[in-house]
């Protein structure tokens, strides 16, 4: 049996690609089971999906904790305490990662033992879709790593997709971006060990005072410590000759996390900013850009 | 009052009583209007928080604001702003607390709660004279459990429980509740409508249910980018919209006095708001559906007749 996890972000789909990969499986001749594990919904918040594929009958249930392959459709999620995809991640496993860097590249960042795969799919997608709507693509890398045919891969993402898209173009440019990425991924054989659900391991606690163990109640206003700014696909960058200091996007912010520097410019706190980039569209003199955003490199400059 | 009033958003009180790195969605429209709402109220409040997405905005151990804040279920926020006002009251009636330290008790809900679960405890709340805020953020269905049709939802949307099918090609056949008029009818001392989309208005309206003491009431018409689907930069664009159009009239009334506030000099087409939500689309594609567009423009254009305010 194979197991797969998909950890992506609440909006990018990926418990449309658990779905699409289990559709293909079943449509090629397996047997799949497919679903996710969600909280409520939010746009941007960590979401997992599960796929299960065999050919004999599928009698385990319940969550993937060792998967055979995990599919990263967000880099950031790699280094999100909430998310943490590689664990319980089976030796001789395969990671995909959708990333612009090279595997070797990607083990070093993010220290990864195991197979890496990469694709910029969040690219391919705006450049093919125009929208960063991953779960086609997502679910054509993992067919591909799973060995699932292109036909079958092909006829589930028609059956899936048209019950959520309605219009015929968009899900013709869906299904050729999938393909693409289908044709672009080259699969590493992957080394799965039958065994599974191994004794898990019971965690003990050790005793602590209450001033270390209960809730901190007057700790108020520190949600900047979650840096949801890595939720962003695009971020807002000022630029200070066009600025009029109009306030707008300081004031049209939802978060309230644009501020003003010593000169009153204002700036936006890359640690906090989820890039919805109401402050691009709403400043009147089009002082502020979007630039795509590649989270490897920005860590120093966000300080 | 009126020289206190503020003119721009230059004007905007400088503090933040929220702190960015919140669970709410990119772009979300609620957060924003929760944003000035704070600025205006100030730091010495209690949130009294009906279930719905601004639920997941503390959770252990992250909290956004500088305030207290309790959670209740959907149906029973009022009742908590009652138990929280009336410890308030008896401990500065007691000695026990300085009149000073005083707060003012906030219920926070979204139109889930507003309009359909919590409608009969926030009538008594209104009823028994209760003095505390009540702010509405109304995206117009279940937001944070899959966008299910609420009271709130609008003639002609697409929610998770009124899909458009063959049979219903509108989607939701049923008309948005009118809760303003629902309210006025109990005659509170203040009653607003409100949008992110127009701050200077909001924190004004603020300011003047400041001198009343009672049920200060405040119904905010919210973009939610996920449900409706558009994009998210987009959010406060569609909330000026939807008051350009006359959907969301500007309003206040006091002691069952309505005016209104803002009055689009020239309205724009409905059109133009419904064609930029996935919600809606719908209507437009594979074909137009003319009666549909054609009796949510009526219905727009019978309220400002009967408000005799269409140009």
């Amino acid at each position: 049996m194979l197991r797969l996890r998909f950890h992506g972000r609440g909006g990018q789909g990926a418990k449309v690609a658990s779905r699409v990969l289990g559709s293909a499986a079943f449509l090629d001749g397996y047997n799949a089971q497919d679903f996710p594990l969600y909280g409520a919904e939010r746009r941007g918040a960590p979401i997992t999906a599960f796929t299960r594929i065999s050919r004999d009958d599928i009698l385990e249930r319940g969550l993937v904790s060792q998967p055979d392959v995990v599919v990263v459709m967000d880099e950031t999620l790699l280094s999100d305490p909430q998310s943490t995809p590689l664990s319980g991640l089976k030796k001789g496993g395969v990671v995909f990662v959708n990333t612009p860097l090279t595997p070797l590249e990607t083990k070093e960042e993010y220290g990864i033992e195991d197979h890496v795969i990469t694709l910029d799919i969040t690219k391919i997608s705006l450049d093919m879709i125009g929208k960063p709507v991953l779960s086609s693509l997502a679910a054509a890398v993992a067919a591909k790593v799973a060995g699932i045919g292109e036909k079958a891969l092909r006829d589930a993402l028609e059956k899936e997709l048209s019950g959520i898209i309605s219009e015929r173009e968009l899900l013709d440019r869906n299904t050729e971006a999938a393909i693409y990425c289908y044709n672009a991924v080259v699969p590493i054989s992957i080394e799965t060990t039958e065994k599974f659900r191994e004794k898990e391991n019971v965690i003990s606690i050790p005793f602590e005072t209450a001033l270390v163990s209960s809730p901190s109640i007057l700790s108020k206003g520190n949600t900047p410590l979650r840096r949801t700014g890595n939720w962003r696909i695009f971020r807002p960058v000022w630029d200070y000759d066009a600025c009029t200091k109009c306030m707008t996007c300081v004031a049209r912010c939802p978060e309230g996390c644009i501020q003003l520097n010593e000169d009153g410019y204002p700036y936006t706190d890359y640690a906090n900013c989820k890039g919805c980039l109401i402050c691009a569209e709403e400043c009147p003199v089009g002082a502020i850009s979007k630039v795509r955003e590649s989270h490897s490199q920005t860590e120093e400059e966000d300080q | 009052m009126d020289s206190e009033n503020i003119r721009s958003i230059k004007e905007l009180p400088s503090e933040e009583n929220m702190q960015p790195g919140t669970a709410a969605c990119a772009g979300c429209g609620g957060l924003l209007t929760l944003r000035y709402c704070l600025k205006a109220l100030g730091e010495n409040i209690v949130i009294v928080n009906a279930a719905g997405c601004f639920t997941l905005l503390t959770i252990y151990p992250f909290s956004p604001f500088r305030n207290s804040w309790l959670y209740t279920a959907m149906a029973c926020a009022p009742a908590g702003a009652q138990g929280v006002r009336d410890a308030l009251d008896i401990l500065i009636k007691k000695g026990k607390l300085d009149p000073e330290e005083n707060l003012k008790v906030v219920v926070l809900a979204g139109d889930g709660s507003a309009y359909d679960m919590a409608l009969s405890s926030t009538s008594g709340a209104i009823y028994r004279n209760l003095d505390f805020y009540y702010i509405c953020y109304d995206n117009e269905a279940y937001g944070n459990t899959g966008f299910q049709h609420s009271g709130a939802s609008p003639f002609g949307s697409r929610t998770g429980t009124t899909p458009p099918g063959e049979k219903v090609p509108v989607g939701s056949q049923l008309q948005k509740k009118n809760l303003f008029d629902i309210w006025n009818s109990h005659k509170p001392p203040y009653l607003a409508t409100v949008s992110p989309a127009y701050p200077v208005d909001l924190m004004n309206k603020f300011k003047k249910a400041e001198q009343f003491k009672g049920p200060k009431l405040f119904i905010s018409h919210i973009p939610c980018p996920p449900g409706w689907g558009f994009d998210p930069s987009q959010s406060v664009k569609l909330a000026k919209l939807s008051v350009e159009t006359g959907l969301w009239p500007l309003k206040e009334s006091i002691h069952g006095e309505v005016e209104h506030t803002f009055v689009p000099k020239k309205f724009k087409p409905v059109e133009d708001y419904l064609k930029k939500q996935e919600r809606f689309s719908h209507l437009f594609k594979p074909e137009r559906q003319e009666e549909a567009l054609k009796s949510i423009q009526e219905m727009v254009d019978d309220y400002w007749r009967k408000n005799k305010l269409l140009p």
